[in-house]
């Protein structure tokens, strides 16, 4: 246990530096930002609107997706290419305690980023309308997306060097491109799998007004939670296996 | 009694029949050596395979053909044993973000230690990094930065330290600390393995030495025998000065020097005995009235003597 708190805090410290906490901070703030801009002459419906569609095609589709792709590809990638993974690994402590904590660093830095920006956005659409009760919902799939992502990206890290650019592919042409126009797939996306936790938690009038975004490939709250808990197991299972198995040259 | 001087009679790191390769790359063939309390100098050219043959015996890598046992086991499938193995590696293998005693004290913690701040404290102590070991590895030397590994690798007081290069980096000073110390860890009964491409290094740190060149093993015993074995064999030295021509004519009157050279300001200097040379450079110095800014034996007069050993 102390041992798992050990790596997992390192790891926030590792890829929590000054200038990404700034970096991110901000972009996370975009979207808030621009929210506000748009929605001081609009009526609450109108501004729902918008914020959906804020949502639906900024924060879910791009920013989750980007700021933990780039947070975890790091958690293990960086590890490997400086040499310091064999500090970890020869150690007498199982390869599924390493596993689980380079992931749980990961998905905390990620998903406390991406829960700011669901903050920041969910508060500019409160203090525009008085309307506060997106604020948990948004927060909820964020993390979800952020937890599914960094099951897929931490052990991309550390299989590629390039898993940023296999990152984005995978974001742009997989689930923005090939998903989009086959809905049967929209189970392998992470950012569809948020979505739905944030839909089945939003008052029934937003899962109405997302269809207008593709919410039809939404599944149940319930699905969502089990899909991303699905994924996490596998991830850290699949990223202890290879740890055991594979050489570190 | 073991007759082959590769072998020790309690072995607590052996490798038998031990090969490696990366695609069509051999870089270890057919090794079969055993190590034991004591230090030991893994010795070899740049390339030579030392490096894979530690990564081996810590289980980073598994072996191509043979087998590996470190205190009796295969690490990569008994991590416990890594309570009782440090490893030093070559790269650099530090979080930058992290002081060093935070580095140190990660290890410690790591490793199950019950009282982590002691530990920390001892190996620090002992590595004598001292006041900057609260200070960021970002902005240590690379001397530094090895002793800071050394203090991690010790920090949970193993049976068995491997070594890869530790003195790579090092100013004079905390070369001869380090060696002091891995050959104090040896006194104590601990298996202390040392790689190193320089032999002078080896001979200085070392009561036997196992040497490897192009993969296979080229020779196994004690430092004195194998100097033997390649006393008719010259060492080059590299030796930067601000009077190289004239620290040149002196040097050419000692006997032990069989040649020198000038190229582009550098003095190049044959001898047969690179430790003699090494003691008498700086008196001759003084003499001339020269300053000496770098004296480096040359690894591609070492890789001769290495390949001369494989020939025998």
């Amino acid at each position: 246990m102390r041992a798992a708190w050990a790596i997992t805090t390192t790891t926030i410290r590792q890829l929590l530096g000054v200038r990404r906490l700034i970096l991110f901070g901000l972009a996370e703030l975009a979207p808030a930002g621009v929210l506000l801009l748009m929605t001081q002459t609009l009526a609450e419906e109108a501004a729902l609107d918008r914020l959906l569609a804020m949502v639906a095609a900024l924060y879910f589709p791009l920013f989750v997706p980007i700021v933990t792709l780039i947070v975890a590809a790091s958690a293990l990638g960086d590890e490997r290419r400086d040499g310091t993974l064999s500090f970890l690994v020869l150690r007498p402590i199982p390869r599924s305690v390493i596993a689980l904590s380079k992931f749980g660093g990961a998905v905390i830095v990620a998903a406390g980023l991406n829960i700011f920006g669901a903050v920041a956005l969910t508060a500019a659409y409160g203090i525009e309308t008085g309307s506060w009760n997106l604020v948990v919902p948004l927060v909820v799939g964020g993390a979800f997306a952020s937890i599914v992502y960094a099951s897929l990206f931490v052990p991309l890290g550390f299989f590629t060097d390039r898993a940023v650019l296999v990152g984005l592919v995978f974001v742009f042409i997989f689930e923005n491109a090939v998903v989009s126009a086959l809905n049967g797939l929209s189970s392998l996306s992470p950012w569809r799998i948020g979505m739905s936790a944030f839909t089945g938690l939003a008052p029934t009038e937003v899962a109405a007004e997302l269809s207008e975004f593709g919410g039809a490939s939404l599944s149940s709250f319930g699905t969502a939670l089990f899909r991303t808990v699905l994924i996490a197991a596998l991830s850290i299972a699949a990223t202890t296996m290879v740890l055991r198995r594979r050489d570190l040259t | 009694m073991t007759t082959n001087p590769a072998l020790v009679e309690s072995p607590t790191v052996e490798l038998d029949d031990t090969s490696k390769w990366f695609g069509q790359k051999v870089a270890v063939s057919n090794v079969t050596c055993s190590f034991g309390p004591g230090v030991t100098g893994l010795l070899g050219p740049n390339g030579a395979g030392k490096t894979t043959m530690l990564r081996m015996l810590t289980g980073l890598i598994r072996p191509s053909q043979g087998s590996v046992r470190v205190l009796g086991v295969w690490p990569r499938t008994s991590p416990s044993v890594y309570a009782e193995v440090g490893l030093v590696p070559e790269e650099a293998a530090v979080y930058p973000a992290l002081t060093a005693r935070e580095y140190v004290r990660y290890a410690a913690t790591l490793s199950g230690i019950a009282d982590v701040d002691e530990a920390t404290a001892r190996a620090i102590d002992t590595v004598a990094l001292g006041e900057p070991a609260d200070r960021k590895l970002a902005g240590y030397s690379k001397g530094m930065r090895q002793r800071a590994k050394v203090a991690a690798a010790l920090v949970s007081d193993p049976q068995v330290l491997l070594l890869d290069e530790p003195l790579n980096g090092t100013d004079p000073v905390q070369r001869l600390h380090l060696i002091n110390l891995f050959q104090r860890l040896g006194s104590e009964g601990r298996t202390v393995i040392v790689s190193s491409h320089i032999l002078d290094e080896v001979d200085r740190m070392s009561d036997r030495v196992i040497a490897i060149v192009d993969g296979r093993l080229a020779a196994a015993g004690d430092v004195a025998a194998i100097r033997e074995a390649m006393s008719d064999i010259p060492y080059r030295v590299r030796i930067e000065s601000d009077s190289t021509r004239v620290l040149a004519a002196r040097l050419l009157e000692e006997a032990l020097v069989h040649g020198v050279s000038v190229d582009g300001g550098i003095l190049h200097v044959e001898t047969g005995d690179l430790a003699a040379l090494g003691r008498r450079v700086p008196a001759v110095a003084r003499e001339v009235d020269a300053r000496i800014t770098s004296f480096q034996p040359e690894d591609a007069s070492l890789e001769s003597v290495f390949r001369y050993l494989v020939r025998r």
